[in-house]
């Protein structure tokens, strides 16, 4: 494959489709207004050819307040709205560092869920979904949501207690009022 | 582009004083507790950039003690609109 | 537009992508579009026993906004180029701004 140039950087500019284009639906889009010719094809450049393909696929989608959904993507548009199908919220604790984690799944159904809420989507590999992760084992919901909650009050305080010493020495938090994870 | 080199001078915005500093060694203070110093080979009015042979220093707090410890790490990288200060 | 044209010249490069959580994936580039979201493929996790939900997932796509770095290899950047064409896309924004005013 022939590596398209920067050079030729400008021209395309007012082409692009700014944010306050057109919602694009996923499935069966038009296509979107693509700038002109790169050496590859420009459509393979949108958020509409990125997402195309994992239409219809089984995915994990982190959320930035750290819940991970695990369902089908129905329909998504150029903010990566999504909507998630026979969705699963899966979640993780790890109280033991010196044994192994434990984890569940909890139906969720139907999501729809706002783009800007979006950390990632990851295809699953089917080969490897009906294995556990890694270190992890199958526990009831209830436990594990228990344990997660413990964990997370533990490490909001600490978080908390970490800011205030870096806000005394001029730094910012990177995300005041809320933590990624 | 005949008047390129006049342009390249010319200072109408704090991003052009940004370009003057194109292949020079700058210091960029982030979100977050983080520090880059590194040579400046692309930007835009995002600031994003592009920095070669990084040092990044990131601020750890010890839990107890008033000491920070520094963590530094060296590699290219693309920070993404994280600029405050170049 | 000149950081969507750059991530083009990567294209099926081996890249390191840091979010802001943290999380730090590395995988061929395969597609970026002008929001900067990234698809990555064939990945690994770096510290992958901290990040379990990443265990069966094989690419990715990531949201533009919740990158903190793309790293590099060193050798896949043609920098007096890249200074370049900084150079001039800024010099064409300003050309641009002119334009309007005048």
């Amino acid at each position: 494959m022939e590596n398209p140039s920067i050079a030729h950087a400008q021209p395309h500019q007012h082409q692009q489709q700014g944010p306050q284009g057109q919602p694009v639906l996923g499935r069966g889009a038009a296509p979107l207004a693509t700038p002109p010719a790169q050496q590859l094809p420009p459509q393979m450049f949108t958020t509409a050819a990125q997402l195309l393909d994992l239409t219809d696929k089984k995915l994990m989608v982190a959320l930035r307040d750290g819940r991970k959904l695990i369902g089908v993507l129905r329909s998504w548009d150029q903010f990566a709205n999504l909507v998630l199908q026979n969705t699963v919220e899966r979640i993780f604790a790890h109280p033991n560092p010196s044994a192994g984690g434990l984890y569940a799944d909890i139906d969720r159904g139907v999501f729809l869920v706002r783009g800007e809420n979006v950390l990632l989507l990851g295809e699953i590999d089917l080969d490897k979904d009906d294995d556990p992760p890694a270190g992890y084992e199958l526990a009831e919901p209830e436990l594990v949501h228990r344990l997660a909650e413990e964990q997370k009050d533990k490490d909001k305080v600490k978080d908390r207690a970490r800011l205030r010493k870096l806000a005394s020495i001029g730094f910012e938090g990177e995300n005041i009022g809320e933590v990624l994870l | 582009m005949a008047d390129a080199a006049e342009e390249s001078t010319h200072v109408s915005e704090p991003l052009d004083l940004v370009r003057l500093l194109l292949d020079e060694v700058v210091f960029v203070k982030l979100r977050g507790d983080r520090e880059l110093k590194g040579r400046l080979h692309a930007y835009d009015s995002h600031c994003n950039l592009v920095l070669g042979e990084v040092e990044e220093t990131i601020y750890v707090v010890d839990e107890e003690e008033e000491s920070d410890e520094v963590k530094v790490r060296s590699a290219y990288v693309v920070g993404r609109r994280k600029l405050r200060w170049t | 537009m000149l950081f969507f044209s750059f991530f083009k010249t990567l294209i099926d490069h081996e890249v390191t992508v840091e979010l802001k959580n943290d999380i730090q994936i590395r995988g061929t580039l395969k597609s970026v579009d002008q929001y900067l979201n990234i698809r990555l493929d064939e990945i690994s996790v770096v510290e992958e026993l901290k990040y379990p939900h990443m265990s069966s997932v094989k690419n990715v796509f990531i949201r533009g906004s919740v990158v903190r770095y793309v790293h590099l290899p060193a050798g896949s950047v043609d920098v007096p180029l890249l200074e370049d064409a900084t150079r001039r896309a800024s010099q064409g924004e300003m050309r641009k701004i002119l334009n309007r005013l005048t």
